[in-house]
């Protein structure tokens, strides 16, 4: 039971950060049917900046991560601008060799600025873990759970209540729609490729802690984070959510009951496994063709 | 001889010429990556440029022709020239079972899917050390040799690997110029149409995917023999994409494309190690600004630009 | 077979529901070999459904559908063809990055055998398969009168061509069935009335056709018999001037209002 209770804890955590990375390539998707084979490298770099702030120049929390968040975002619309936004033709598969071009152009970046050693930081604040029927959940799972309920709730009120979460809703749904009632489309584009970026910074934020932060660390994570976003239903938030929190807790049981070395299997599997019995994911919407 | 066989034939010379003139090592070496990297990125082609089809796991087939001629060779004694289609067989049997469910998905799902196989595989690789020698990788995988022919010679398996890229180029050129590879294109173009005119586009599908995983196979049986050792890192996503992106910069739905693509991947490494620790940013970079500007690949890019700069004159 | 009054294609109760919304209920009709029957109704009324039906891009709920003599449930689109039902589609879909002779070879493709191993041995069986193909591709080329532009990328033609080709290349396999799903739609009146020759033309040469057409003057003179659907319902069958005059069909176009239905 305490076992149990353990991996379950540990599940959940990773659940939450795969969801975040997951609703940060759904929304991409949303307003642009483009999959970013960068965004797993803006977790990397929201991490690492976290190491730099928090790390080795000591700001206070707070600070710490919005200063973390907001370069991240920034690189996220400057990437937009400069590389997605210049192809004049943009055919799916150009647009996605572009990202992979940006994953390995922002691998070196990290590489360059914080070398190939990993780091870790202290959890975000040093109470005891909690005591559960035995088993422990660490003060930096909680962060992680805060972090994750606030950061999509502010979602949820984003999409629902101001206006701009409106229009890049509307502009999701259609396009044509959306512009002919004299929503921007382009602007949307940029917004949600910002968005984005910003979810991979929280990502990157909550688990600089409880992680070794490395230059190369974005690959895996980002696959990850990819595969939750299909499991759920590509294109669907409450589908990131589920994708991530199945995965995250199918994984953590996987290295309990199984083996360590099976923990990445588990995800391919379950997502074939998805793919091959209901090929829209979880929550399927629409079918998501391009390419 | 036909006209179409000009260039196949040009292109032979020349690769004659080339391996008759360089005597450098390092230079041939190169030149016989380029070669395997070729046979990778036409294999993908087919299946990408020309029936529309992403996969985003290939390394898995290369990877099992590799680990297959060198489980072959070294566990079992098969002589190299037995295990060559002893490993393209697996590759093409593991195709055509993955691919069955695999391809009934399309789009982002089926580059999932293929991604997924691929990850499974390469893990695969590196968890079943007993047989595959995990993470440390492969050892002692032996040459080739025919008669009196050793391939051990730089030379002699730089003429090796292209005269199956030769061949390959042959091969694909019939298909492509067939009523499969009218077929094959018009799934490309739009799947429900074709089957609308009569094309089995499941089963068609299905054989040009088996079709290219032989292909990378044949590339994994030629890597393993060249350089001895082979660990999974030689497979992972991150290979998978490198094929990709060879066939995306070089231009879909050509096979010179894939010639172009593959020698740019393998040579942009060997000149960027003067940049030391920026070669990545430099790589990034490079990809980024050929697909921003020669969105169509470098082949059809090009072609555009030089078109362009004639009708200037 | 020979026999002329031999129903071709006999629809039995049909229906198909897509969710919630009812496409298609009950509709049963037949065709007899070697004519031209027009099926019409107002947008939505679910002719390109029944098309989709019959050419087998998706069962019917209900009902059963048999060609020949035999039921095609369980056929795929790809195995109708090679029975002999070619269709076009309402929104051309043709191969756009390939040829006009190319459309209408891979159109002959399951009147040619010539397989993945049959490519790259190049028997001579296969360059002599490959001769023929061709030859009739440009016997239909030059029977839309596009010879000249076998090599012209087919997404770069003139939209009235494209729609042209496509019967061409619906023609290649061979049919004894056509459905054509508004093959004038977007044509000029000289484009119309060479579809409508050619139409003509096709069922000389025995094809029985199935035509969804809004162009009521087109339809009316070549259609041997009319169906006409509304709102999923067979509302009407019979010869063109029976059904011009029925009540049903002059309230349901009424209702829609923007068809003219002259005669
Ligand atoms: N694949 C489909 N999925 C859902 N609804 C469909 C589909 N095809 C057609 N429909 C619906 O069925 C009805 C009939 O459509 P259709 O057969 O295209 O009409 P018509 O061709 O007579 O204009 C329409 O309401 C249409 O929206
Ligand atoms: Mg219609």
């Amino acid at each position: 039971m305490q076992e149990f209770i353990q991996y379950f804890f540990s599940g959940i955590t990773n659940g939450a950060i795969y969801a975040v990375i997951a609703i940060g390539f759904s929304m991409l998707y949303n307003s642009t049917e483009l999959i970013n084979f960068a965004h797993g490298e803006f977790v990397m770099l929201g991490s690492m900046c976290m190491i730099t702030f928090f790390g080795s120049m000591h700001l206070p929390l707070i600070p710490a991560i919005i200063l973390a968040i907001v370069c991240v975002t920034a690189a996220g619309l400057l990437f937009e601008r400069l590389a997605i936004r210049t192809v004049k033709n943009p055919e799916h598969i150009v647009l996605i060799i572009i990202t992979v071009g940006a994953s390995i152009f922002l691998r070196g970046l990290g590489m360059l600025i914080w070398g190939k050693d990993a780091f870790s930081i202290p959890p975000f604040s040093s109470h005891p873990p909690l005591d559960i029927h035995g088993a422990k959940l660490l003060s930096q799972s909680i962060w992680i759970i805060l972090i994750f309920l606030l950061t999509t709730v502010g979602l949820q009120l984003f999409y629902k209540k101001t206006l701009t979460g409106k229009a890049m809703e509307a502009n999701a749904i259609s396009k044509r729609a959306a512009w002919i009632v004299g929503i921007p489309s382009r602007l949307m584009v940029t917004l949600a490729f910002g968005l984005s970026a910003t979810m991979g910074a929280v990502a990157g934020v909550i688990i600089a802690p409880v992680t070794m932060c490395s230059y190369d660390m974005g690959t895996m994570i980002g696959l990850k984070g990819f595969c939750a976003a299909m499991l759920g239903g590509l294109g669907s938030l409450w589908g990131a959510l589920i994708g991530g929190f199945l995965l995250g807790i199918l994984e953590a049981f996987g290295v309990g009951f199984v083996s360590s070395g099976l923990k990445d299997a588990t995800a391919f599997l379950l997502l074939l496994f998805i793919l091959y019995v209901r090929p829209g994911g979880i929550i399927s919407s629409a079918d998501v063709k391009r390419f | 001889m036909t006209r179409d066989r000009i260039p196949y034939a040009v292109f032979t010379l020349i690769v004659a010429a080339a391996g008759w003139y360089t005597d450098n090592p390092y230079y041939l070496q190169t030149l016989t990556f380029i070669g395997i990297n070729t046979l990778l990125a036409l294999g993908l082609n087919m299946l990408m440029g020309y029936a529309g089809q992403i996969s985003l796991g290939h390394a898995a087939f290369y990877g099992i022709g590799a680990y297959g001629t060198a489980i072959l060779t070294v566990h079992w004694h098969v002589s190299p020239w037995l295990a060559l289609p002893g490993a393209v067989a697996a590759a093409m049997l593991v195709a055509c079972i993955v691919g069955i469910p695999t391809l009934k998905l399309s789009g982002y799902y089926l580059g999932m899917g293929t991604l997924g196989f691929g990850m499974i595989v390469n893990i695969l690789f590196r968890e079943w050390s007993s047989v595959t020698g995990g993470a440390s990788g492969f050892v002692g995988i032996p040459s080739l040799e025919l008669g009196p022919i050793s391939f051990s010679s730089t030379k002699n398996y730089f003429y090796l690997v292209w005269g199956f890229v030769i061949f390959s180029f042959i091969l694909c050129h019939r298909i492509i110029n067939s009523r499969v590879g009218r077929a094959l294109r018009a799934i490309h173009d739009g799947e429900k149409a074709a089957a609308a005119v009569g094309v089995d586009t499941a089963k068609l599908k299905l054989q040009v995917f088996i079709l290219s995983a032989a292909f990378s196979a044949l590339a994994g049986f030629l890597y393993a023999h060249m350089v001895f050792f082979i660990s999974p890192e030689s497979f992972d996503f991150i290979a998978s994409i490198r094929i990709v992106t060879m066939v995306v910069i070089g231009g879909m739905a050509s096979v010179w494309g894939s010639l172009i693509g593959a020698s740019l991947l393998t040579l942009l490494p060997e000149w960027l190690h003067a940049f030391s620790e920026f070669e990545m940013v430099v790589y990034g970079l490079i990809l980024m600004i050929i697909m921003i500007f020669l969105p169509k690949g470098l082949t059809r890019g090009l072609l555009d630009m030089f078109e362009r700069a004639r009708k200037n004159k | 077979m020979t026999d002329n009054n031999h129903p071709l294609l006999q629809i039995e109760s049909v229906s198909k529901a897509f969710g919630g919304l009812q496409a298609l209920t009950d509709v049963s009709f037949s065709l007899t070999q070697g004519t031209i029957t027009g099926l019409i109704g107002p947008n939505g009324a679910g002719k390109t459904t029944l098309f989709n039906l019959i050419s087998g891009v998706f069962p019917p709920d209900t009902g059963t559908i048999i060609f020949n003599g035999t039921g095609i449930r369980n056929k795929k689109s790809h195995q109708l063809v090679s029975l002999g039902i070619a269709r076009t589609f309402q929104n051309v879909e043709l191969f756009d990055s390939m040829t006009a002779l190319e459309n209408i070879l891979v159109g002959q493709h399951t009147r040619t055998r010539c397989g993945m191993l049959g490519s790259i041995v190049r028997l001579p069986w296969v360059a002599e398969e490959e001769k023929k193909a061709r030859d009739f591709a440009m016997e239909l080329l030059d029977l839309i009168g596009l010879r000249e532009h076998a090599y012209t990328t087919s997404g770069d033609l003139p939209f009235g061509w494209q729609r042209l080709l496509e019967l061409a290349r619906a023609m290649a396999s061979r049919p004894q069935l056509m459905l054509l799903d508004e093959p004038a739609s977007g044509l000029n009146i000289v484009e119309t009335m060479r579809l409508g020759d050619l139409i003509k033309k096709f069922r000389g040469q025995g094809v029985t056709v199935l035509l969804v057409e809004h162009d009521m003057s087109l339809t009316m003179e070549i259609s041997d018999r009319i169906v006409v659907l509304d709102q999923g319902k067979k509302i009407a069958e019979g010869t063109p001037r029976a059904v011009q005059e029925d009540e049903a069909v002059i309230a349901a176009y009424l209702g829609t209002s923007k068809n003219k239905a002259d005669g």
